[in-house]
């Protein structure tokens, strides 16, 4: 007999009771004004969480309530009723099994953040219309010229030249997207190049005038149109936004408070992302510059030449580790 | 007059009745953490029943009067509801995205939907919950919801935010005298005076941190200008110090003094036929909990979470009793209303915060 308290489901009224499952899977609630005796099938059984009060529910709203969960397990058990809930309750009392989730958990967010996430992204750009890319584009240039960039000081028969440049490299590529050069002097950015979706790219002024010959140039833009073509932008965008969702899938069902704690690894992990976003357009410049027939050493020597600036700093804190990526030794 | 009789002819006895809190961190940690691993398994689908357990967790650790409460969520009926406003939810942002001119149209959709969402996920959240068999219910309108929510809004605006309190206030009574258990309804009766002292108080105090922040920078600046001497370096780095304390601690103790007045504003006093709940929390007490909760949240990476949250809520329960009129077995079940489960369902997923 499990003892426990019944509710008849019409007033609040407590009354001591005892139920008994058999045997012969009825089920017994004795102690009560009116005994029930009834098919185990006609009740609901609550499953068990911890040691929080388990519940009998008859079909007409009256309910049984009793704190002996493990008298409730062992009937259910002799029956062989118990089910799936039961496992679950076992896995949620050990902290080896916790500790074990955890560590899945904490797996599989690095999995998908690392692997599945830029495949998705990656993915999702090529469904992207232009006309979206376009707008981002044009709206992140808006905001750049707001707060980092200034009106470019080149004579204008150079920005033509530049510009007629990425026109002549662009167009035997017919990827379908519209490049366009945006000159503009960097301020705080120093020598500096990027790529906007929809195929707008800013040089720096300054980046121009550290060169030392028209094919390093042609090398930094060539770098850009690998991120274009690779659309890393509107991936990146993606990403962060992949990062974003999947932050409040983990942590959003039990609280905002974690936010912080959550933003450190992302940024870590947009950190990789990003250098393999470089990496890729690295290779296409090479590869670009090799089908030319110009010289690879333009690339090299144009990085080390950002590298070892006054304005390093600035360029480093918008690319990745350029020792990784040019081998400055050799260019000197 | 004999004594016994005396007894039972004073049916009006009355008597003090705590909350009980009996979840612990331990536990709520290792229920939180297989059902999360469960829920990406299978690709979110469990989140459902991984959110009833929890909810289960809690209700259930919580009793009153000896009788436990009991969440009643089914995960199937959330889950439904879960994808048709995740749907809905991804329409939106697909349209917005690609046409940013329907955000304009549908804007006025929205401040519509809101009362409507508030209503159902009130609505699922209370007919979900029970004690002693009888169920929670909530019969606030899509009327008095559009009323304390946009029409007392657009008035606190107007007004320059001077009759901000109304507007709290207007939404605490439309949330919780709609509320009742059985057939008996709750009576809400604050002050509106308290409202307008709380919110005029936690202005006041955010004013003057500000004010002091500036001014003290503004003389330690100086300080620093005039001295620039060892002996002021000590003072500056101490009054650098100080400052980096106060920016930190005073939005959490202007929090917590916000937090303890407007859930006491909201329960104490809270009336359920002749019983009276109390709800006393202090100021002092939570801010403590605060600044430990936000430690052990940071010093474990978001581990601590299910602790802090556990702590959260047994404070509260320990400041809160019912101050009840006899006996609480008289309360009579209401006749089931009938119902929109798939909608309600829906405003679940929107599960909105009310602070309550």
């Amino acid at each position: 007999m499990i003892a426990g308290r019944f509710f008849d489901g019409r007033t609040s009224a407590a009354q001591p009771a005892w139920l008994a499952l058999g045997a012969d899977r009825m089920v017994r609630l004795e102690g009560i004004a009116e005994p029930r005796y009834v098919p185990l099938a006609s009740v609901r059984i609550s499953d068990r969480i911890a040691d929080i009060p388990r519940r009998v529910e008859f079909d007409d709203g009256a309910t049984f309530e009793t704190a002996d969960n493990d008298a409730v397990d062992a009937a259910l058990d002799a029956l062989g009723a118990g089910g799936f809930g039961r496992r679950i309750v076992h896995w949620e009392r050990r902290w080896a099994i916790a500790a074990a989730a955890l560590a899945g958990v904490a797996i599989a967010s690095w999995l998908f953040v690392q692997h599945g996430l830029p495949r998705l992204a990656a993915a999702a750009a090529q469904k992207v219309p232009p006309s979206l890319d376009a707008a981002i584009g044009s709206e992140g240039l808006v905001i750049m010229d707001r707060t980092l960039l200034a009106p470019s000081k080149l004579p204008a028969a150079r920005q033509d030249e530049l510009r007629s440049r990425l026109a002549a490299m662009s167009a035997p590529l017919a990827d379908g997207h519209a490049y366009r050069l945006e000159l503009r002097r960097g301020r705080g950015l120093g020598p500096n190049a990027f790529a906007l979706p929809s195929g707008i790219i800013v040089l720096t002024d300054e980046l121009v005038e550290l060169a030392q010959h028209e094919d390093e140039i042609a090398a930094v833009l060539a770098h850009e149109i690998g991120h274009v073509r690779h659309r890393h932008a509107l991936r990146m965008l993606l990403q962060d936004a992949g990062v974003a969702a999947l932050a409040f899938a983990v942590l959003g069902d039990i609280g905002t408070a974690s936010s912080l704690a959550v933003a450190l690894p992302v940024v870590l992990v947009q950190a990789k992302h990003s250098r393999d976003m470089e990496r890729e357009a690295d290779a296409f410049a090479r590869q670009w510059l090799r089908e030319q027939g110009l010289a690879g050493s333009h690339f090299d020597a144009m990085m080390c030449r950002l590298a070892a600036g006054d304005d390093a700093v600035a360029y480093l804190s918008t690319h990745p580790p350029l020792a990784e990526r040019a081998d400055c030794a050799r260019v000197r | 007059m004999d004594v016994m009789s005396a007894g039972a002819a004073a049916p009006a006895a009355r008597s003090t009745i705590p909350f009980e809190f009996r979840a612990t961190g331990a536990e709520y940690f290792r229920i939180w953490i297989v059902n999360l691993l469960l829920t990406i398994l299978t690709l979110g689908i469990y989140s459902a029943w991984a959110k009833v357990r929890r909810l289960r967790y809690l209700y259930g650790s919580t009793s009153l009067a000896g009788s436990a409460f009991e969440y009643h969520g089914q995960p199937l009926q959330i889950l439904k509801g879960r994808l048709i406003a995740v749907t809905a939810l991804a329409i939106y942002l697909v349209a917005t995205n690609l046409w940013p001119l329907t955000a304009l149209l549908l804007l006025p959709v929205l401040v519509f939907a809101m009362p409507w969402v508030i209503v159902k996920s009130r609505r699922f959240h209370l007919r979900m919950s029970s004690w002693r068999g009888i169920r929670f219910g909530f019969h606030g309108t899509y009327g008095g919801a559009l009323g304390a929510y946009i029409g007392w809004a657009i008035i606190a605006v107007l007004t320059l935010y001077i009759l901000m309190p109304l507007w709290i206030y207007q939404r605490v009574r439309y949330l919780l005298s709609g509320s009742s258990f059985g057939t008996e309804r709750f009576a809400f009766s604050a002050s509106i005076g308290r409202y307008f002292a709380f919110y005029f108080i936690a202005l006041g105090l955010g004013l003057a941190t500000i004010v002091g922040l500036v001014v003290s920078t503004m003389g330690m600046a100086a300080a620093a200008g005039s001295g620039g001497e060892a002996a002021s370096l000590a003072v500056t780095i101490t009054a650098m110090v100080a400052l980096i304390a106060v920016v930190i601690l005073a939005p959490l103790a202007i929090g917590a003094y916000w937090e303890r007045s407007f859930t006491n504003a909201a329960y104490d006093g809270l009336a359920l036929g002749p019983h009276r709940l109390a709800c006393r929390i202090r100021t002092g007490r939570l801010l403590w909990l605060y600044v430990t909760n936000v430690l052990g949240v940071l010093l474990t990476l978001g581990l601590f979470y299910p602790w802090a949250l556990i702590r959260r809520l047994r404070y509260q329960l320990e400041c809160m009793h019912v101050e009840a009129e006899g006996s609480l077995e008289n309360f009579a079940a209401a006749a089931a209303p009938p119902a929109d489960a798939t909608g309600e369902a829906v405003g679940e997923f929107f599960d909105v915060d009310f602070g309550l």
